[in-house]
């Protein structure tokens, strides 16, 4: 696909994923990503974590996809949501993307980085194809063009005090990506959530290209860099 | 390209934000960089998780569970084999 059909890829003309966007998630599926700052989720006491999790899947063990499952379907089907908005197609996409984990379970390395960032860029991948090939994106972009002022705010949901208090993940990241000017916020959710090429996020938003890869830049380094804080503090 | 502006372009790349012609110059880069530049585009993919933890937890039915196990049980009796 040249730079001629990504900016047509905002029309929904194209069923593909692009390139660009396959090359990272391919090559992320095999080489990988940094360590999160903080686990994702509380274990009890006992549990395996989840390398020891997708070793066993790896060995052919169902039961541990089925806890995989428990531990992950939460935060699965809510990144498909945030990119398909639709909660029967997206009930068939968690399924189709455990079965994924399940049949490339032998593609995951421990050593070269934590299953769940594994899981999230196939789940993210799977979701912007599907997002592509049912054409959904022209609603999806119909839905923005009604409520644009809106989608920074739907992205972060507004968390209560006694979530604050908790300190727990989501929390954290929110409050982090809350610290971002709606600006940067709002370039970053369709390029993220919606796969959108800059040329993309220019056409869809009416902001000049160069804006949008400076908001797009800054905003990326101030999460990489609130990333880094949170892994030092903790 | 100087490191700076490899990092800029290494985060967009990780979200697949990069335009066909700045992937060209990124790729160059990135060999130029090595394991250096390797490091700091998979620090980079931390960026996915934190984008996804960000997110309200959805709630599934529970029979995407039971047909996901079935599923990957009739395969295990297909293949014959323990390993998927």
């Amino acid at each position: 696909m040249d730079a001629n059909d990504r900016s047509n890829v905002n029309l929904g003309m194209s069923s593909a994923v692009d390139p660009n966007l396959q090359t990272a998630a391919t090559s992320d599926l095999e080489s990988h990503h940094a360590k999160p700052a903080i686990p994702p989720v509380a274990l009890e006491p006992g549990a395996p974590t989840d390398v020891d999790l997708m070793l066993q899947i790896q060995t052919g063990d169902a039961d541990a996809l089925s806890q995989l499952y428990d531990r992950y379907h939460g935060i699965v089907k809510a990144l498909i949501l945030r990119i398909i908005h639709n909660d029967t197609e997206a009930d068939d996409l968690l399924q189709e993307v455990f079965m994924e984990i399940w049949n490339q379970a032998k593609n995951f390395s421990a050593q070269k980085g934590k299953p769940l960032g594994w899981m999230v860029t196939l789940t993210r991948r799977r979701a912007i194809d599907a997002l592509r090939k049912k054409q959904a994106y022209a609603r999806a972009e119909e839905r923005l063009q009604a409520a644009p002022e809106q989608q920074p705010v739907a992205w972060v949901e507004n968390v209560t005090e006694k979530e604050i208090e908790a300190g727990d993940t989501r929390v954290l990241m929110t409050k982090m990506i809350n610290s971002l000017p709606e600006a940067q916020q709002q370039v970053i959710e369709l390029a993220f959530f919606q796969g959108m090429s800059q040329r993309e996020i220019a056409f869809h938003t009416n902001i000049p290209l160069g804006t949008v890869k400076t908001r797009l830049e800054l905003g990326l380094k101030k999460m990489h860099d609130g990333l880094k804080e949170l892994k030092d503090e903790l | 390209m100087n490191f700076e502006e490899f990092q800029n372009s290494a985060r967009l790349y990780v979200i697949g934000a990069l335009e066909p012609e700045e992937l060209q110059d990124f790729e160059a880069a990135r060999k130029q960089y090595g394991s250096a530049g390797e490091d700091f585009i998979n620090q980079c993919y931390g960026l996915h998780e934190a984008f996804a933890l960000s997110l309200k937890p959805a709630k599934a039915s529970d029979a995407i569970k039971n047909k996901l196990m079935a599923m990957v049980r009739e395969r295990q009796d297909q293949s014959g084999a323990a390993r998927p």
